[in-house]
Protein backbone atom coordinates (compact mmCIF):
# COMPACT_ATOMS: atom_id res chain seq x y z
CA UNK A 1 0.00 0.00 0.00
CA UNK A 2 1.12 3.37 -1.22
CA UNK A 3 1.78 6.04 2.35
CA UNK A 4 -0.74 9.00 1.80
CA UNK A 5 1.05 12.10 1.38
CA UNK A 6 0.27 14.14 4.14
CA UNK A 7 0.11 18.15 2.77
CA UNK A 8 -0.72 19.87 5.30
CA UNK A 9 2.29 18.41 7.78
CA UNK A 10 4.66 19.07 4.85
CA UNK A 11 3.61 22.78 4.80
CA UNK A 12 3.80 23.36 8.66
CA UNK A 13 7.73 21.71 8.06
CA UNK A 14 8.14 24.22 5.43
CA UNK A 15 7.27 27.14 7.19
CA UNK A 16 9.05 26.31 10.58
CA UNK A 17 12.83 25.53 8.76
CA UNK A 18 11.60 28.61 6.70
CA UNK A 19 10.66 30.60 9.82
CA UNK A 20 13.47 29.35 11.81
CA UNK A 21 15.86 30.28 8.82
CA UNK A 22 14.97 33.66 9.03
CA UNK A 23 15.50 34.13 12.73
CA UNK A 24 19.49 32.66 12.23
CA UNK A 25 19.60 35.58 9.27
CA UNK A 26 18.76 38.27 12.09
CA UNK A 27 20.41 36.73 14.75
CA UNK A 28 23.33 36.71 12.89
CA UNK A 29 23.21 40.69 11.05
CA UNK A 30 23.49 39.11 7.55
CA UNK A 31 23.42 42.47 5.94
CA UNK A 32 23.75 43.06 1.98
CA UNK A 33 23.78 47.17 2.79
CA UNK A 34 26.65 46.36 5.25
CA UNK A 35 28.76 44.85 2.73
CA UNK A 36 27.96 47.69 0.30
CA UNK A 37 29.28 49.72 2.41
CA UNK A 38 32.46 47.77 3.71
CA UNK A 39 33.03 47.24 -0.27
CA UNK A 40 35.52 50.59 -0.14
CA UNK A 41 37.23 49.68 3.30
CA UNK A 42 38.02 46.12 1.32
CA UNK A 43 39.56 47.89 -1.78
CA UNK A 44 41.26 50.61 0.74
CA UNK A 45 43.07 47.46 2.60
CA UNK A 46 43.75 45.86 -1.10
CA UNK A 47 45.37 48.74 -2.17
CA UNK A 48 47.42 49.41 0.95
CA UNK A 49 48.94 45.95 0.56
CA UNK A 50 50.21 46.68 -2.70
CA UNK A 51 53.20 46.44 -3.97
CA UNK A 52 54.33 43.81 -0.93
CA UNK A 53 57.11 44.35 0.52
CA UNK A 54 59.75 41.43 0.24
CA UNK A 55 62.19 42.57 2.54
CA UNK A 56 60.65 40.59 5.08
CA UNK A 57 61.07 37.60 2.77
CA UNK A 58 63.37 36.17 4.89
CA UNK A 59 60.94 36.24 7.90
CA UNK A 60 57.81 35.24 5.97
CA UNK A 61 59.83 31.77 4.51
CA UNK A 62 61.46 31.05 8.23
CA UNK A 63 57.47 31.43 9.30
CA UNK A 64 56.31 28.97 5.99
CA UNK A 65 58.98 26.50 6.80
CA UNK A 66 58.31 26.58 10.67
CA UNK A 67 54.29 26.18 9.97
CA UNK A 68 55.01 23.29 7.04
CA UNK A 69 57.45 21.73 9.92
CA UNK A 70 54.83 21.57 12.62
CA UNK A 71 51.89 20.23 10.14
CA UNK A 72 54.44 17.15 8.70
CA UNK A 73 55.68 16.54 12.54
CA UNK A 74 51.91 17.04 13.71
CA UNK A 75 50.49 14.65 10.92
CA UNK A 76 52.82 11.95 11.29
CA UNK A 77 53.25 11.77 14.46
CA UNK A 78 48.97 11.40 14.80
CA UNK A 79 49.31 8.76 11.73
CA UNK A 80 50.97 6.45 13.90
CA UNK A 81 48.74 7.10 16.76
CA UNK A 82 45.73 6.75 14.26
CA UNK A 83 46.44 3.51 13.54
CA UNK A 84 46.07 1.13 16.63
CA UNK A 85 43.39 3.69 17.77
CA UNK A 86 41.26 2.73 14.52
CA UNK A 87 41.89 -0.67 14.84
CA UNK A 88 40.89 -0.69 19.19
CA UNK A 89 37.66 1.49 17.51
CA UNK A 90 36.77 -0.70 14.68
CA UNK A 91 33.09 -2.84 15.72
CA UNK A 92 34.88 -6.03 13.44
CA UNK A 93 37.64 -5.90 15.21
CA UNK A 94 37.92 -4.70 18.99
CA UNK A 95 35.85 -5.91 21.85
CA UNK A 96 32.47 -4.34 22.21
CA UNK A 97 33.81 -2.81 25.32
CA UNK A 98 37.22 -1.47 23.82
CA UNK A 99 34.77 -0.42 20.25
CA UNK A 100 32.26 1.44 22.56
CA UNK A 101 34.94 3.20 25.15
CA UNK A 102 37.61 4.43 22.59
CA UNK A 103 34.87 5.70 20.08
CA UNK A 104 33.66 7.77 22.90
CA UNK A 105 36.88 9.01 23.57
CA UNK A 106 37.84 9.31 19.98
CA UNK A 107 34.41 11.66 19.39
CA UNK A 108 34.61 13.59 22.07
CA UNK A 109 38.21 14.62 21.19
CA UNK A 110 37.28 15.22 17.63
CA UNK A 111 34.57 18.00 18.82
CA UNK A 112 37.21 20.21 19.70
CA UNK A 113 39.07 22.08 16.68
CA UNK A 114 42.95 22.22 16.41
CA UNK A 115 42.80 25.84 17.41
CA UNK A 116 41.04 25.19 20.69
CA UNK A 117 43.81 22.71 21.30
CA UNK A 118 46.51 25.08 20.83
CA UNK A 119 45.40 27.65 23.31
CA UNK A 120 45.67 24.67 25.53
CA UNK A 121 48.55 23.37 24.87
CA UNK A 122 50.40 26.88 24.83
CA UNK A 123 49.44 27.28 28.55
CA UNK A 124 50.66 24.02 29.34
CA UNK A 125 54.34 23.55 27.55
CA UNK A 126 54.87 28.02 26.86
CA UNK A 127 54.75 29.65 23.38
CA UNK A 128 56.52 27.98 20.46
CA UNK A 129 56.31 25.68 17.55
CA UNK A 130 55.61 22.46 19.98
CA UNK A 131 52.16 23.52 21.27
CA UNK A 132 51.12 23.68 18.03
CA UNK A 133 52.89 20.34 17.19
CA UNK A 134 50.78 18.74 20.24
CA UNK A 135 47.41 20.95 19.12
CA UNK A 136 47.89 18.97 15.37
CA UNK A 137 48.56 16.17 16.58
CA UNK A 138 45.50 15.60 19.30
CA UNK A 139 42.89 16.67 16.61
CA UNK A 140 44.91 14.87 13.65
CA UNK A 141 44.65 11.57 15.69
CA UNK A 142 41.52 11.46 16.73
CA UNK A 143 40.11 12.50 13.33
CA UNK A 144 42.46 9.65 11.59
CA UNK A 145 41.24 7.21 13.76
CA UNK A 146 37.68 7.32 12.96
CA UNK A 147 38.06 7.33 9.75
CA UNK A 148 40.80 4.31 10.07
CA UNK A 149 38.74 2.56 11.46
CA UNK A 150 35.83 3.27 9.33
CA UNK A 151 38.49 1.76 6.52
CA UNK A 152 38.82 -1.39 8.78
CA UNK A 153 35.14 -1.94 8.92
CA UNK A 154 34.69 -1.58 5.29
CA UNK A 155 37.45 -4.63 4.52
CA UNK A 156 36.66 -7.41 2.43
CA UNK A 157 36.35 -10.39 4.98
CA UNK A 158 37.91 -13.08 2.31
CA UNK A 159 41.63 -12.35 2.90
CA UNK A 160 41.49 -12.43 6.83
CA UNK A 161 39.44 -15.46 6.60
CA UNK A 162 42.71 -17.12 4.24
CA UNK A 163 45.13 -15.61 6.77
CA UNK A 164 43.38 -16.74 9.76
CA UNK A 165 43.19 -20.43 7.89
CA UNK A 166 47.06 -20.86 7.34
CA UNK A 167 47.37 -20.71 11.43
CA UNK A 168 48.24 -17.18 11.62
CA UNK A 169 48.46 -15.26 15.56
CA UNK A 170 46.20 -12.52 15.72
CA UNK A 171 48.63 -10.18 15.17
CA UNK A 172 49.73 -11.53 12.55
CA UNK A 173 45.98 -11.84 10.77
CA UNK A 174 46.09 -7.51 11.63
CA UNK A 175 49.50 -7.17 9.28
CA UNK A 176 48.56 -9.75 7.16
CA UNK A 177 44.64 -9.77 5.93
CA UNK A 178 43.87 -6.30 7.32
CA UNK A 179 46.63 -3.77 6.73
CA UNK A 180 47.11 -4.39 3.19
CA UNK A 181 43.57 -3.39 2.61
CA UNK A 182 43.30 -0.10 4.30
CA UNK A 183 46.58 1.02 3.81
CA UNK A 184 46.17 3.09 0.41
CA UNK A 185 43.17 4.85 2.04
CA UNK A 186 44.88 5.37 5.04
CA UNK A 187 48.28 7.12 3.67
CA UNK A 188 45.06 9.08 1.13
CA UNK A 189 43.38 10.41 4.47
CA UNK A 190 47.07 11.25 6.36
CA UNK A 191 47.74 13.15 3.08
CA UNK A 192 44.62 15.06 2.73
CA UNK A 193 44.62 15.92 7.11
CA UNK A 194 48.46 17.08 6.02
CA UNK A 195 46.81 19.58 3.68
CA UNK A 196 44.26 20.84 6.30
CA UNK A 197 46.59 20.80 8.82
CA UNK A 198 49.35 23.20 6.58
CA UNK A 199 46.17 25.63 7.17
CA UNK A 200 45.25 24.91 10.17
CA UNK A 201 49.02 25.33 11.54
CA UNK A 202 49.42 28.10 9.14
CA UNK A 203 46.94 30.00 11.91
CA UNK A 204 48.40 28.86 15.05
CA UNK A 205 50.78 31.62 15.52
CA UNK A 206 47.85 33.83 16.37
CA UNK A 207 48.05 32.36 19.41
CA UNK A 208 51.15 31.90 20.09
CA UNK A 209 52.18 28.20 18.87
CA UNK A 210 54.29 29.02 16.12
CA UNK A 211 54.39 29.23 12.56
CA UNK A 212 54.01 31.78 9.52
CA UNK A 213 51.17 33.19 11.43
CA UNK A 214 52.64 34.66 14.01
CA UNK A 215 54.05 37.13 11.40
CA UNK A 216 50.97 37.61 9.65
CA UNK A 217 49.16 38.53 12.94
CA UNK A 218 52.12 40.91 13.94
CA UNK A 219 52.32 42.78 10.73
CA UNK A 220 49.05 43.23 10.44
CA UNK A 221 48.54 44.72 14.14
CA UNK A 222 51.20 46.89 13.44
CA UNK A 223 49.30 47.95 9.94
CA UNK A 224 52.20 47.05 7.99
CA UNK A 225 49.81 45.86 4.92
CA UNK A 226 52.67 45.29 2.53
CA UNK A 227 54.92 43.34 4.21
CA UNK A 228 51.92 40.86 5.56
CA UNK A 229 50.73 40.62 1.69
CA UNK A 230 54.24 39.06 0.95
CA UNK A 231 54.00 36.58 4.15
CA UNK A 232 50.04 35.83 2.88
CA UNK A 233 51.99 35.51 -0.65
CA UNK A 234 54.68 33.18 0.48
CA UNK A 235 51.29 31.21 2.11
CA UNK A 236 49.47 30.85 -0.44
CA UNK A 237 52.88 29.07 -2.12
CA UNK A 238 53.04 26.88 0.32
CA UNK A 239 49.81 25.70 0.54
CA UNK A 240 49.08 25.03 -3.26
CA UNK A 241 52.68 23.56 -3.54
CA UNK A 242 51.54 20.77 -0.74
CA UNK A 243 48.38 20.45 -2.41
CA UNK A 244 49.83 19.67 -5.78
CA UNK A 245 52.66 17.44 -4.24
CA UNK A 246 50.00 15.35 -2.28
CA UNK A 247 47.22 14.83 -4.93
CA UNK A 248 49.81 13.63 -6.77
CA UNK A 249 51.36 11.33 -4.18
CA UNK A 250 47.69 10.45 -3.77
CA UNK A 251 47.52 9.52 -7.83
CA UNK A 252 50.47 7.49 -7.66
CA UNK A 253 48.86 5.46 -4.82
CA UNK A 254 45.69 4.27 -6.72
CA UNK B 1 41.59 -37.94 10.05
CA UNK B 2 38.82 -35.75 10.24
CA UNK B 3 36.14 -36.86 12.36
CA UNK B 4 32.50 -34.68 12.49
CA UNK B 5 30.39 -35.78 15.34
CA UNK B 6 26.80 -34.74 15.67
CA UNK B 7 27.55 -31.63 14.41
CA UNK B 8 24.83 -28.57 14.47
CA UNK B 9 25.18 -25.20 14.03
CA UNK B 10 22.14 -22.73 14.82
CA UNK B 11 22.36 -19.13 13.51
CA UNK B 12 19.65 -17.21 15.73
CA UNK B 13 16.81 -17.02 15.52
CA UNK B 14 15.55 -20.16 13.75
CA UNK B 15 18.18 -20.80 11.08
CA UNK B 16 19.58 -24.62 10.99
CA UNK B 17 23.02 -24.43 9.23
CA UNK B 18 24.30 -28.21 10.25
CA UNK B 19 22.23 -30.57 11.69
CA UNK B 20 23.32 -33.19 13.72
CA UNK B 21 26.26 -34.17 11.23
CA UNK B 22 28.26 -37.27 11.65
CA UNK B 23 31.07 -38.38 9.39
CA UNK B 24 34.24 -39.87 9.84
CA UNK B 25 36.75 -39.01 6.50
CA UNK B 26 40.18 -41.32 6.46
CA UNK B 27 43.49 -39.85 5.18
CA UNK B 28 44.39 -39.46 1.76
CA UNK B 29 40.09 -39.73 0.98
CA UNK B 30 39.28 -37.12 -2.00
CA UNK B 31 35.68 -36.47 -0.47
CA UNK B 32 32.93 -34.10 -2.53
CA UNK B 33 30.77 -32.00 -0.67
CA UNK B 34 27.53 -31.33 -2.79
CA UNK B 35 24.15 -30.04 -2.10
CA UNK B 36 22.33 -27.13 -3.01
CA UNK B 37 22.85 -23.08 -2.19
CA UNK B 38 22.32 -22.77 1.59
CA UNK B 39 22.49 -26.58 2.08
CA UNK B 40 25.52 -25.82 4.49
CA UNK B 41 28.61 -27.02 3.01
CA UNK B 42 30.18 -23.96 3.77
CA UNK B 43 29.41 -24.01 6.82
CA UNK B 44 30.53 -27.74 7.36
CA UNK B 45 33.70 -27.02 5.58
CA UNK B 46 34.07 -23.71 7.46
CA UNK B 47 33.52 -26.00 11.02
CA UNK B 48 36.88 -28.28 10.45
CA UNK B 49 38.93 -25.37 11.01
CA UNK B 50 36.56 -23.66 13.19
CA UNK B 51 36.53 -20.57 11.09
CA UNK B 52 32.75 -21.11 12.32
CA UNK B 53 32.27 -22.80 15.97
CA UNK B 54 30.03 -25.39 15.83
CA UNK B 55 27.10 -24.96 18.50
CA UNK B 56 27.30 -28.61 19.47
CA UNK B 57 29.04 -31.73 18.82
CA UNK B 58 32.43 -32.12 18.02
CA UNK B 59 35.24 -32.11 15.31
CA UNK B 60 38.66 -33.68 15.57
CA UNK B 61 40.94 -33.34 13.28
CA UNK B 62 44.82 -35.40 13.60
CA UNK B 63 43.73 -36.60 16.91
CA UNK B 64 42.83 -32.85 18.20
CA UNK B 65 39.37 -32.24 19.77
CA UNK B 66 39.43 -28.72 17.56
CA UNK B 67 36.02 -27.77 19.21
CA UNK B 68 37.42 -28.10 22.72
CA UNK B 69 41.31 -26.37 21.74
CA UNK B 70 43.16 -23.50 23.45
CA UNK B 71 44.24 -20.78 21.34
CA UNK B 72 46.91 -21.85 20.64
CA UNK B 73 46.70 -25.17 20.05
CA UNK B 74 44.10 -24.22 17.32
CA UNK B 75 46.21 -22.73 15.50
CA UNK B 76 48.48 -25.69 15.46
CA UNK B 77 45.68 -26.99 14.37
CA UNK B 78 44.85 -24.54 11.31
CA UNK B 79 48.86 -25.08 10.23
CA UNK B 80 47.91 -28.51 8.95
CA UNK B 81 44.47 -27.39 7.50
CA UNK B 82 44.97 -25.13 3.86
CA UNK B 83 41.67 -23.73 2.85
CA UNK B 84 40.94 -22.49 -0.97
CA UNK B 85 38.12 -20.42 -1.69
CA UNK B 86 35.63 -19.26 -4.52
CA UNK B 87 36.95 -15.89 -4.37
CA UNK B 88 40.48 -16.90 -3.67
CA UNK B 89 41.06 -14.28 -0.72
CA UNK B 90 44.28 -13.53 -2.11
CA UNK B 91 46.01 -10.38 -0.97
CA UNK B 92 45.33 -8.37 -3.62
CA UNK B 93 48.50 -5.80 -3.46
CA UNK B 94 50.57 -8.20 -2.77
CA UNK B 95 53.39 -10.27 -4.66
CA UNK B 96 52.61 -13.77 -5.57
CA UNK B 97 55.17 -15.15 -3.69
CA UNK B 98 54.19 -13.10 -0.64
CA UNK B 99 51.09 -14.39 -1.02
CA UNK B 100 52.14 -17.94 -0.76
CA UNK B 101 54.62 -16.76 2.15
CA UNK B 102 51.52 -16.07 3.95
CA UNK B 103 50.84 -19.80 3.67
CA UNK B 104 54.12 -19.80 6.32
CA UNK B 105 52.71 -17.95 8.86
CA UNK B 106 51.87 -20.11 11.12
CA UNK B 107 55.66 -21.63 11.25
CA UNK B 108 57.40 -18.24 11.01
CA UNK B 109 59.20 -16.40 13.55
CA UNK B 110 55.81 -14.58 14.61
CA UNK B 111 57.64 -10.98 15.59
CA UNK B 112 60.23 -11.15 12.39
CA UNK B 113 57.14 -12.22 10.27
CA UNK B 114 55.24 -8.56 11.59
CA UNK B 115 57.85 -7.09 9.39
CA UNK B 116 57.36 -9.37 6.08
CA UNK B 117 60.43 -10.97 6.83
CA UNK B 118 60.38 -14.53 6.39
CA UNK B 119 63.79 -17.45 6.80
CA UNK B 120 65.55 -19.09 3.70
CA UNK B 121 63.20 -22.59 4.34
CA UNK B 122 60.14 -20.28 4.57
CA UNK B 123 61.11 -18.81 1.28
CA UNK B 124 62.52 -22.32 -0.10
CA UNK B 125 58.89 -23.68 0.27
CA UNK B 126 56.93 -21.36 -0.77
CA UNK B 127 59.38 -21.30 -4.07
CA UNK B 128 58.35 -25.12 -4.45
CA UNK B 129 54.38 -24.57 -3.52
CA UNK B 130 54.30 -21.77 -6.97
CA UNK B 131 56.52 -24.00 -8.65
CA UNK B 132 53.57 -26.93 -7.86
CA UNK B 133 51.40 -25.29 -9.79
CA UNK B 134 53.56 -23.77 -12.46
CA UNK B 135 53.34 -20.41 -11.28
CA UNK B 136 57.03 -19.51 -10.38
CA UNK B 137 57.45 -17.31 -13.25
CA UNK B 138 55.13 -15.11 -12.19
CA UNK B 139 56.39 -14.92 -8.73
CA UNK B 140 56.86 -11.06 -8.38
CA UNK B 141 53.46 -9.92 -10.29
CA UNK B 142 51.20 -8.23 -7.97
CA UNK B 143 48.42 -10.77 -7.46
CA UNK B 144 45.63 -9.22 -9.00
CA UNK B 145 47.17 -8.67 -11.92
CA UNK B 146 46.54 -12.56 -12.78
CA UNK B 147 43.89 -14.40 -14.01
CA UNK B 148 41.26 -15.80 -11.82
CA UNK B 149 42.45 -19.32 -12.96
CA UNK B 150 46.32 -18.28 -12.18
CA UNK B 151 44.95 -16.45 -8.88
CA UNK B 152 43.19 -19.52 -7.76
CA UNK B 153 46.47 -21.43 -8.30
CA UNK B 154 48.27 -19.25 -6.34
CA UNK B 155 45.90 -19.80 -3.21
CA UNK B 156 46.23 -23.49 -4.07
CA UNK B 157 50.08 -22.50 -3.49
CA UNK B 158 49.63 -20.98 -0.21
CA UNK B 159 47.49 -24.20 0.79
CA UNK B 160 50.28 -25.93 0.03
CA UNK B 161 52.95 -24.17 1.51
CA UNK B 162 51.20 -24.73 4.89
CA UNK B 163 52.87 -28.35 4.09
CA UNK B 164 48.76 -29.40 5.25
CA UNK B 165 47.71 -32.74 5.85
CA UNK B 166 43.84 -31.64 4.77
CA UNK B 167 43.09 -29.50 1.97
CA UNK B 168 39.70 -27.77 2.34
CA UNK B 169 38.69 -26.44 -1.10
CA UNK B 170 35.04 -24.36 -0.51
CA UNK B 171 33.40 -23.73 -3.44
CA UNK B 172 37.47 -23.55 -5.44
CA UNK B 173 35.67 -23.21 -8.89
CA UNK B 174 32.66 -21.69 -8.84
CA UNK B 175 34.04 -18.40 -10.33
CA UNK B 176 35.84 -20.16 -13.07
CA UNK B 177 34.89 -21.26 -16.17
CA UNK B 178 34.40 -25.19 -17.74
CA UNK B 179 38.07 -25.00 -18.46
CA UNK B 180 39.94 -23.42 -15.61
CA UNK B 181 37.53 -25.45 -13.59
CA UNK B 182 39.36 -28.86 -15.25
CA UNK B 183 42.95 -27.23 -14.32
CA UNK B 184 41.99 -26.40 -11.21
CA UNK B 185 40.31 -29.76 -9.75
CA UNK B 186 42.86 -31.83 -11.50
CA UNK B 187 45.89 -29.76 -9.39
CA UNK B 188 43.84 -31.06 -6.35
CA UNK B 189 43.61 -34.42 -7.86
CA UNK B 190 47.39 -34.49 -8.23
CA UNK B 191 48.23 -33.27 -4.43
CA UNK B 192 45.61 -35.49 -3.37
CA UNK B 193 47.06 -38.82 -4.98
CA UNK B 194 50.66 -37.81 -5.08
CA UNK B 195 51.25 -36.49 -1.23
CA UNK B 196 48.13 -38.09 0.31
CA UNK B 197 46.63 -34.68 1.29
CA UNK B 198 43.26 -35.32 2.47
CA UNK B 199 40.60 -33.00 0.38
CA UNK B 200 37.64 -31.94 1.37
CA UNK B 201 36.04 -30.14 -1.38
CA UNK B 202 32.24 -28.61 -1.35
CA UNK B 203 31.40 -28.44 -5.39
CA UNK B 204 27.75 -27.41 -6.63
CA UNK B 205 28.67 -29.07 -10.11
CA UNK B 206 27.46 -33.01 -9.84
CA UNK B 207 29.36 -34.00 -12.58
CA UNK B 208 32.76 -32.36 -11.66
CA UNK B 209 31.90 -33.96 -8.39
CA UNK B 210 31.42 -37.38 -9.87
CA UNK B 211 34.70 -37.33 -12.13
CA UNK B 212 37.19 -36.21 -9.21
CA UNK B 213 35.34 -37.76 -5.72
CA UNK B 214 36.46 -40.83 -4.33
CA UNK B 215 33.63 -40.16 -1.78
CA UNK B 216 30.37 -37.95 -2.02
CA UNK B 217 29.00 -36.12 1.04
CA UNK B 218 25.22 -34.89 0.45
CA UNK B 219 24.02 -32.28 2.53
CA UNK B 220 20.28 -30.79 2.16
CA UNK B 221 19.19 -28.36 4.75
CA UNK B 222 22.00 -29.12 7.12
CA UNK B 223 21.49 -32.79 7.07
CA UNK B 224 23.77 -35.80 5.23
CA UNK B 225 21.33 -37.42 3.69
CA UNK B 226 23.98 -39.03 1.42
CA UNK B 227 27.33 -40.66 2.34
CA UNK B 228 29.04 -42.93 -0.21
CA UNK B 229 30.72 -43.67 -3.40
CA UNK B 230 30.22 -42.26 -7.03
CA UNK B 231 28.92 -45.18 -7.71
CA UNK B 232 26.31 -45.37 -5.57
CA UNK B 233 24.76 -41.90 -5.97
CA UNK B 234 21.44 -42.60 -8.45
CA UNK B 235 19.18 -40.04 -10.17
CA UNK B 236 16.62 -40.51 -7.38
CA UNK B 237 19.33 -39.59 -4.68
CA UNK B 238 20.42 -36.82 -6.62
CA UNK B 239 16.40 -35.77 -7.00
CA UNK B 240 16.85 -35.83 -3.45
CA UNK B 241 19.40 -33.79 -2.30
CA UNK B 242 19.00 -30.84 -5.02
CA UNK B 243 14.64 -31.58 -4.70
CA UNK B 244 12.47 -31.41 -8.07
CA UNK B 245 14.46 -29.90 -11.05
Amino acid sequence: MIKQRRTGLRVICFLVVVALYAKFLWDTEVSILKLKRGLPWMADFMVRMFPPDFSVLGSALKGALQTLEIAVVGTTLAALLALPLGFLSARNIAAPGVFYGVRGVLNLFRSIDTMVYALFFVAAVGLGPFPGVLAVVVYTAMSLAKLCSEAIEGIDTGPVEAITATGATRLQILRYGVIPQIIPLFISYILYRLETNIRAAAILGFVGAGGIGFYIQTYLRMMNYRAAACVLLILVIMVMAVDFASSQIRKALI
Amino acid sequence: MIMLRNLCKLYPPDTVALDNCTVTIAPGEFVMVIGPSGSGKSTLLRCVNRLISPTSGQVIVNGLDVTAATREQLRQARRGIGMIFQQFNLIKRASVIDNVLAGRLGYAHSIASLFGYFGSDDQAIAQKSLQQVNLLELANRRADTLSGGQQQRVAIARALAQHPKVILADEPTASLDPNLTRVIMDILKEVNSSQGITLMVSQHLIDVALTYGSRLIGLQSGRIVFDGSPLQLTETIIQQIYGEM
